[in-house]
């Protein structure tokens, strides 16, 4: 069974983080990936860094702008996740945009994905019908789970019909933003989240966009299996380097 | 039933067949025909295959030049025996798989026991009339023979077709003795002399042909033009752009925005705008040139045509507020002309470095009442300004607007924005009419960079095959300089702002800035539209240097008083690159005037 679908299964709350990979420094990606592991963090959504991230605020198109001078590309992640499954055992999962992926090819990128022990794929840019009639049978041919995004202003079909080609978790955005642009939660938001949990889906959701702290946390954890925490982490990073990521892992869990 | 057009001889002749997607083109390699082919074939379309014609040559000839052609098919009109086919077959020494094509010719009767032996070696069989010559002698052979044809093997049929026998084609593919007829194969009743094809009469037989089979160049039903185009949007983004899919059209049609649309085009913006003989311009260049004065609307360029349509959409879709993307700030005045004319509340997203670079326009915007918000993100410049854009239409879902100000982003925007410029083809067309007494000039020309103002000129010339497209983009300091915009040179197959099309990126998949004096062409992307125009072969794509760009400027303004926008200048400057007919006519499409860019060319010319 794939690592995200028994993480799933496990009987708790999980707290996934995203960081991008190459950022601060070219280096890091092995150890912060590592560091979290260790300290308790249940899923790694590696962001492969793109030029013209859509979808992000400015503390993640920051950190993509930073890693691609460093030198990050698709072929430098690749290599540095070569032995990563020989140290971590969490769910991995690589989110970037399409673009890079389809220049190195789509079957290729998931051929590797399944070689270094990659779990799934987020890729905001990527709809679900294009992934339906051109990409599904290469993702399950690599045994990789392709996560879907919801917001509040998707329609109930339509999530329905998200909920049909999935067979992880959705991701459920928050509330109408890019990346890193909320703080706290208010009542339209648990509206939203309470309407969605009454849905019954066949996956279960992962709320992400706006996750900072240990009050968000608990607020989104409370209507779903999980929360991802993006931004927060990032700048965490900026402002006390990669040596402090378990102080910023505590202070998520109480 | 498949065409086959053969006997092609010159270049511009193929490309201009080409344009008219036959599924064969035949070259004949036999040197005792007035056709015999001796020069390059031109890139053409992948869809249609390259066919040699030989008359009993020797293996290696016919080899060297399905290698050196890439030819797809091979066509023996002599007496090559099946041995000599399956020989041809099998060889290692041809570099790509071929189709076989045996000719038999045909007068009184035939005798089809002779096909016997070529079943196994040959792909398809091709019926010509039996005359002096092998091929071209312009009758035809009595059909109905083929009533008794054995095989089951699909054949070409050739031999004097001409637009006078549709009505025997039509016939023929009503009867038994069509039943394996593959593909229709025509020569000279189609030419002005041999081996020079009369593009209009062939495109009547085609139509006539397949009652209307054309290739599509307008935007499908999933919104895909060919394999460019649909809509790679982030899910936050969906239920806005379906919105506007489910309605533009719907909208569009109601006869209360046309009726709207048309009336402020005439009163507010000043259409039509003149097609203007350019006499001077023409003694030059000894052909007759066209000027579509887009320049002479009001705020300057053609980009009001868009905005005038977008804004009256937005209000239809009831949106209160208003976002755009501009470079050098063109599109974000012509938002915040209908902006101000409308009373709706425009928020301009424009690159810091813009900013700083065009700071009359960025004035203007503030004129008119719209906030002007830096992009100062990644290269703080256009593709960064149209990425703040869609973040801050992600962060308001519901009361706004975008408006794109190029034909492109994810569908329904290049199909929307190209049939609001579409205005511009439809007034040439009627205005050529009026001096030329035709509607349809030799060649229609603009300038791309997202390429709205070409997609507006070209539109109703998409499925007229004898229409030249040229699109023209910015070369920079140079296609190999590392300093360009060529997007259609330079570009690859790539994802950007929600659509697929050409695109300037990295190996890895980044997108590159991209660049050229004019402010409006570096883009590094270009409208799927326009990529499938450049895939297919249906549009000639030029690329011209910021130096070429200029000297065309300062020559129009010398020579017809006209001082156009460096956009535009860069369409100018193909009179010195290619040659015309003195009895060409070619529209230029004027899409801007030169008062923003007065700066430049005082810098540049030391005025």
């Amino acid at each position: 069974m794939n690592r995200i679908n028994q993480k799933l299964q496990e009987d708790k709350k999980l707290l996934s983080i995203y960081f991008t990979a190459g950022y601060p420094n070219i280096d890091d990606t092995t150890s912060i990936i590592q560091d979290l592991e260790k300290n308790g963090v249940d899923m790694i959504e590696i962001g492969l860094p793109f030029s013209d991230p859509l979808a992000d605020g400015p503390t993640i198109q920051d950190s993509s702008t930073t890693a691609l001078k460093n030198g990050m590309t698709t072929e430098v992640l690749f290599n540095q996740l070569k032995d990563i499954r020989k140290t971590v055992n969490i769910p991995l999962i690589i989110m970037g945009y399409f673009n890079p992926m389809f220049q190195y090819g789509v079957e290729a990128f998931c051929k590797k994905c399944q070689e270094l022990g990659i779990d799934g794929l987020i890729i905001p840019d990527l709809p679900v019908d294009v992934y339906h009639e051109e990409y599904q049978t290469i993702f399950e041919k690599y045994g990789l789970i392709n996560v879907f995004l919801i917001t509040p202003q998707t329609s109930d079909e339509r999530i329905r019909y998200i909920d049909s080609i999935s067979n992880g978790f959705i991701y459920m955005v928050s509330s109408a933003s890019t990346t890193g642009t909320q703080s706290g939660f208010g009542d339209e938001q648990t509206a939203y989240f309470e309407r969605i949990a009454k849905m019954n889906l066949k996956n279960p959701q992962v709320i992400g966009f706006g996750i900072s702290n240990n009050e968000t946390f608990t607020q989104a954890t409370k209507y779903a299996k999980g929360a991802i925490i993006g931004s927060a982490f990032v700048k965490h990073v900026t402002n006390h380097g990669v040596n402090t990521i378990n102080e910023f892992v505590e202070n998520i869990k109480n | 039933m498949k065409l086959k057009v053969c006997g092609m001889k010159y270049q511009d002749n193929i490309e201009r067949v080409a344009a008219l997607q036959p599924d064969y083109l035949g070259f004949i390699f036999y040197e005792k025909t007035p056709r015999h082919f001796d020069t390059k074939i031109p890139e053409i379309s992948e869809n249609i295959k390259k066919v040699g014609v030989f008359v009993n040559a020797e293996i290696a000839t016919i080899v060297e030049k399905i290698n050196e052609f890439k030819l797809d098919a091979v066509q023996l009109h002599g007496e090559e025996s099946p041995y000599f086919c399956s020989i041809l077959r099998s060889t290692s020494l041809v570099s790509r798989p071929i189709e076989l094509i045996k000719v038999f010719s045909v007068k009184d009767g035939f005798n089809f026991e002779v096909l016997d032996q070529y079943e196994n070696v040959c792909d398809y069989y091709l019926f010509d009339t039996k005359g002096k010559l092998p091929g071209g002698n312009g009758y035809t052979f009595d059909w109905s023979l083929l009533n008794d044809y054995p095989s089951t093997k699909p054949f070409f049929l050739s031999g004097g077709i001409g637009l006078d026998q549709i009505d025997d084609i039509k016939n023929f593919k009503a009867s038994n003795a069509s039943k394996y007829c593959y593909a229709i194969d025509v020569n000279s009743k189609f030419e002005t002399e041999p081996g020079l094809k009369n593009t209009s009469i062939l495109r009547e037989f085609i139509n006539k042909l397949n009652d209307k089979k054309t290739m599509n160049y307008n935007v499908d039903e999933k919104g895909y033009y060919g394999e460019f185009g649909g809509a790679f949007i982030p899910e936050m983004l969906y239920p806005n752009v379906e919105e506007l899919r489910q309605n533009y059209l719907k909208v569009m049609a109601e006869p209360d925005f046309q009726k709207e649309f048309d009336q402020l085009l005439k009163d507010y913006v000043g259409r039509p705008s003149p097609l203007y003989f350019a006499k001077r311009l023409s003694e030059k260049y000894n052909a007759k040139i066209y000027l579509k004065r887009e320049d002479l609307n009001h705020t300057g360029a053609h980009k009001i045509n868009n905005t005038i349509g977008q804004i009256l959409m937005a209000k239809r879709l009831g949106k209160t507020r208003i976002i755009a993307e501009t470079g050098a700030g063109q599109h974000g005045v012509a938002t915040a002309t209908v902006c101000a004319l409308m009373g709706l509340e425009c928020i301009v997203y424009m690159g810091e470095i813009d900013i700083a670079r065009q700071a009359p326009n960025v004035a203007r915007m503030k004129m008119l009442g719209a906030t002007v918000v830096p992009a100062l993100s990644g290269s703080r410049t256009l593709k960064d300004a149209t990425n703040e854009a869609i973040r801050d239409w992600i962060n308001n879902p519901v009361n706004t607007h975008y408006i794109i100000g190029s034909a492109i982003g994810p569908h329904p925007y290049p199909d929307m924005v190209t049939r609001f410029q579409a205005v511009i083809s439809e007034e040439i067309k009627w205005q050529l009419r009026e001096q030329e007494g035709r509607e349809n000039p030799d060649y229609v020309v603009a300038c791309i960079g997202g390429g709205s103002n070409a997609a507006g000129t070209y539109y109703h010339y998409l499925h007229e095959p004898d229409v030249g497209i040229i699109a023209v983009e910015a070369a920079g300091l140079g296609i190999d300089s590392g300093e360009s915009a060529a997007t259609s040179v330079l570009g690859k197959e790539g994802i950007i702002h929600g659509c697929k099309t050409l695109l300037m990126q990295t190996k890895d998949g980044q997108i590159t800035e991209p660049y050229s004096i004019s402010a409006g062409l570096d883009y590094p992307g270009v409208g799927p539209m326009h990529a499938h125009l450049s895939k297919t072969g249906r549009a000639e794509f030029m690329s011209i240097t910021d130096s070429d760009a200029m000297e065309a400027g300062l020559e129009l303004s010398k020579l017809e008083g006209i001082i156009p926008a460096i956009e535009t200048s860069h369409a100018l400057a193909i009179f010195g690159k290619k040659a015309f007919k003195p009895d060409d006519v070619v529209v230029v499409s004027l899409s801007g005037r030169g008062d923003k860019d007065l700066q430049n060319y005082i810098e540049y010319f030391k005025i």
